[in-house]
C-alpha cells in the first residue's frame, strides 16, 4: 500500500515535470518562426503542442535509455525517483524565472542521479550509459548543430545568390512552417520519451514491470499528453530570450537553424540519446547567425545561456540529493514524498502569485548577458 | 576496467553525426533550390521567357518532391525502431 501511494507520487511528479518541460520549453520550438514573422504565436504554439503529443508516439529508444543505462535500476526506489524529479522540477522553475532556456532534460538526469548517488552512493551510476548516451552527446549535439546551422545558411545563400528577397523571404517562411512543424515533432519525440524513462524506472522500481521492459502505452500516452498541455501553456518569457536576444534572424536563417535542430534531434533520438533539445536548438540559432556575421549573435547572451547549461546537471544533482535527505528524514514511508510534494505545490504557488503581482517577468538586456 | 571505446558508443555517434548533418544540410539546400526556382520563374515568366519559365517550375517543383520525400523517408525511418 506505501510502496503504491509513493508510486502514484511518482507518476504524478513525473508528469507534472513532462508538463513543465513543454512549458519551459515552448520557447525553444516556436521563437524562430514567431521572430522572423513566419506564424502567428498563438498559431505556431498550437501546432507546436499537437506535433509534441503525437512525436512522442513515434519511438521508444530514448525511454529505454533513461530507464535502463543511466542508473542501475536494481537498487532505485520509488522515493529515489521522486525526489530526482523534485530537483529537476525545481531546477526548470529557477531557470525559468530567471528567463533562462536551461535544459529540462539534464535537469531530469542530473536529478535522478544526484538522488540516487544520495541514497546509494556513486556505484549505482552505471557509468558506460551516463557518459557514452548522456554526456558525450550532450556535448557533441549543440555543436553539430551549431556547425549544420551555419552550412546549411552558408549553402542556401549561396543558392539563392541575388533573387528577389521578397520571393525568398516568402518561400523561407512557408519552409519554416514545415521545419517549425518538424522540430516540434522532434522535440516531443525525445522530450516526452525522458518522462517516459522515469516512469517506467519507477514501475521497474515498484516490481510493476520486469528489468528492462518498455513503456507500456499507458505510459507513452499520459507523457504525450503532459508535454502536449505544458507546451500549450507556453514559456513566453524564454521566447524572447530564443528567438530575438541570440540573433536577430531573416527567415533563411529560422529556416536553417529549424532544420539544423530538428536533423540533430531526430537522428538522436533514433539511436536513443537523451538529448538537450534545448542546447540543439539553441546552438542551431547561434550557427545560423554566426555563419552570417559573428558580430550578429549578442555573445554575451550566448554566454549566459551556456553558463545556464552548464550549471543544470550539477544543480539539479544537488537539488535532487537534498530532496531526497529531506524526504528520508520522515523514514521509509510515503509520509515524506507527501510532505516534500505538499511543500513544493506551496513553493510553486508562491512564485507564480509573487509573479503575478510582478507582472510579466520580461527579461532585461544588460551589458553582461540577460538579468531578471 | 571498461576502454574509452566502450565508453564511447563511437559508432552510433559517427552515424548520428553523418545522418543529422546529410539531412540537415541536404534538406536545406535542396529547399533552397526550389526556392531559387520559383524566384527564376517569376522572373522569367515576367520577362515573357516562357521555356525557360517552365523549365525554372520544374525545378522549383521537383526539389520541393525532394524535400518532402525526404522528410517522410525520415519520419518512416524513425517509426521503424
Amino acid at each position: 500500500m506505501t510502496s503504491d501511494v509513493i508510486l502514484v507520487l511518482v507518476i504524478g511528479t513525473a508528469l507534472a515535470f513532462d508538463f513543465t518541460n513543454g512549458f519551459h520549453d515552448t520557447a525553444n520550438v516556436v521563437a524562430t518562426s514567431i521572430s522572423t514573422g513566419a506564424a502567428r504565436p498563438q498559431v505556431a504554439i498550437a501546432v507546436a503542442s499537437l506535433l509534441n503529443f503525437v512525436g512522442a508516439f513515434i519511438s521508444i529508444s530514448v525511454a529505454a535509455t533513461v530507464a535502463n543505462d543511466v542508473v542501475d535500476s536494481a537498487v532505485i526506489t520509488p522515493t529515489i525517483v521522486f525526489a530526482g524529479l523534485i530537483g529537476a522540477i525545481a531546477w526548470n522553475l529557477v531557470t525559468w524565472y530567471f528567463g533562462l532556456p536551461s535544459s529540462s532534460s539534464h535537469a531530469l538526469i542530473g536529478g535522478v542521479v544526484g538522488s540516487a548517488v544520495a541514497a546509494a552512493g556513486f556505484h549505482v551510476i552505471l557509468a558506460e550509459g551516463l557518459l557514452g548516451k548522456v554526456l558525450i552527446p550532450a556535448v557533441v549535439a549543440p555543436l553539430l548543430a551549431f556547425l549544420v546551422a551555419g552550412a546549411s545558411i552558408g549553402l542556401s545563400y549561396r543558392i539563392i545568390g541575388k533573387q528577389r528577397p521578397g520571393i525568398v523571404s516568402r518561400g523561407y517562411k512557408y519552409g519554416q512552417v514545415v521545419s517549425g512543424g518538424l522540430l516540434a515533432l522532434a522535440h516531443g519525440t525525445n522530450d516526452a520519451q525522458k518522462t517516459m524513462g522515469v516512469i517506467t524506472l519507477a514501475l521497474i522500481a515498484n516490481g510493476s514491470l520486469g528489468a528492462g521492459a518498455d513503456p507500456p502505452v499507458w505510459v507513452i500516452a499520459s507523457s504525450a499528453l503532459a508535454i502536449a498541455l505544458g507546451t500549450y501553456s507556453g514559456g513566453w518569457r524564454i521566447i524572447k530570450t530564443t528567438g530575438t536576444r541570440i540573433i536577430k534572424m531573416d527567415a533563411a536563417q529560422g529556416f536553417s537553424s529549424q532544420g539544423a535542430g530538428a536533423a540533430v534531434i531526430l537522428v538522436s533520438t533514433h539511436f536513443g540519446f537523451p538529448l538537450s533539445t534545448t542546447h540543439v536548438i539553441n546552438g542551431g540559432v547561434m550557427g545560423a547567425g554566426a555563419a552570417k556575421r559573428l558580430s550578429a549573435v549578442r555573445w554575451g547572451v550566448a554566454g549566459n545561456i551556456i553558463v545556464a547549461w552548464v550549471l543544470t546537471l550539477p544543480a539539479a544533482a544537488a537539488i535532487g540529493a537534498l530532496a531526497y535527505g529531506f524526504t528520508s528524514l520522515f523514514g521509509d514511508g510515503a509520509v515524506g514524498p507527501v510532505v516534500v510534494t505538499v511543500l513544493s505545490l506551496g513553493a510553486i504557488i508562491a512564485a507564480f502569485a509573487r509573479r503575478a503581482v510582478k507582472g510579466a517577468p520580461v527579461p532585461v538586456q544588460s551589458e553582461g548577458g540577460v538579468r531578471a | 576496467m571498461i576502454s574509452p571505446a566502450t565508453i564511447v558508443e563511437t559508432r552510433d555517434l559517427v552515424e548520428t553525426v553523418v545522418y543529422a548533418t546529410v539531412a540537415g544540410i541536404g534538406v536545406t539546400a535542396i529547399f533552397s533550390v526550389a526556392i531559387w526556382g520559383a524566384a527564376r520563374f517569376t522572373d522569367l515568366t515576367q520577362e515573357d521567357r516562357r521555356p525557360a519559365a517552365a523549365v525554372a517550375a520544374g525545378v522549383a517543383g521537383v526539389a520541393l518532391l525532394a524535400v518532402l520525400a525526404a522528410i517522410v523517408f525520415g519520419v518512416i525511418v524513425m517509426t521503424r525502431k
